[in-house]
């Protein structure tokens, strides 16, 4: 291994590439959540890893970890359990009320059956952030 | 025929016809995965998917946790560590939000 190597392992986080996407959905990911940023003013997270039973009360717990969260809208993703919460602070369910929450849960969920977590992700990211419109 | 030959023709070419079906299918079974590394994990329901846990956010300094200055270091995607794991599961959980739930 070369010193280039060495430096380019420590400027990005190995962590990372354990998880469940390639290099190239993590870009198609992180340009999702920020144009979904952007256009509305809101904050959009996504986390995707193992949550405690009860799953709701985590992933509101995640939700609550935020600077803002009563701006935030939490993606929560459980691969292994099968399992989706979309989590709307105060402020952001006046933008995105829960049917649409729902609707877009729903589509979500239709990708990660076929396998495709991060195709999911980012359509789901994409309904909400149109639904909520401009801030 | 003698019996090396029938065993030659009706047992060695067989299976060696096997054998390079095999072959061919392995590795294209490890080709197709990600085009050209990282490819070798895939998510498919109902199947145990072993990884690490990532929270994105659009703006790393978004997080309320002291650790959240190490997210700002250049990392796109930070990986949630153990401590935050722990933390989340203290904390007691908000009123008034709202969302959906889904399982598939």
């Amino acid at each position: 291994m070369t010193v280039g190597e060495e430096q380019a392992g420590t400027d990005t986080p190995p962590e990372v590439l354990d998880g469940p996407f390639s290099t190239r959905q993590l870009l198609r990911i992180d340009e999702a959540l920020r144009l979904a940023d952007q256009g509305t003013g809101l904050v959009f997270s996504v986390f995707v890893g193992g949550l405690d039973e009860p799953i709701r009360e985590h992933a509101q717990r995640l939700h609550r970890q935020l600077a803002e969260p009563d701006k935030s809208v939490l993606i929560a993703v459980s691969p292994n359990q099968r399992r989706l919460e979309v989590v709307t602070g105060r402020y952001a369910r006046k933008r995105i009320p829960d049917t649409y929450a729902k609707l877009a849960a729903l589509s979500m969920a239709g990708a990660f059956s076929g396998g495709d977590l991060a195709g999911g992700i980012i359509n789901g990211l994409d309904q909400l952030a149109s639904h909520a419109g401009k801030g | 025929m003698s019996v090396t030959e029938t065993l030659l023709v009706f047992v060695g070419i067989p299976a060696a016809a096997v054998l390079v079906i095999a072959g061919l299918a392995y590795a294209g079974s490890r080709g197709s995965g990600g085009g050209g590394g990282g490819g070798a994990k895939r998510y498919r329901p109902g199947r145990p998917f072993d990884f690490t846990p990532v929270w994105f956010l659009g703006r790393p300094e978004q997080l309320a946790d002291s650790a959240g200055t190490a997210l700002a270091a250049g990392a796109q995607a930070p990986a949630l560590t153990s401590h935050k794991l722990e933390q989340a599961s203290v904390e007691a959980p908000a009123g008034g939000t709202g969302g959906a739930s889904d399982r598939w």
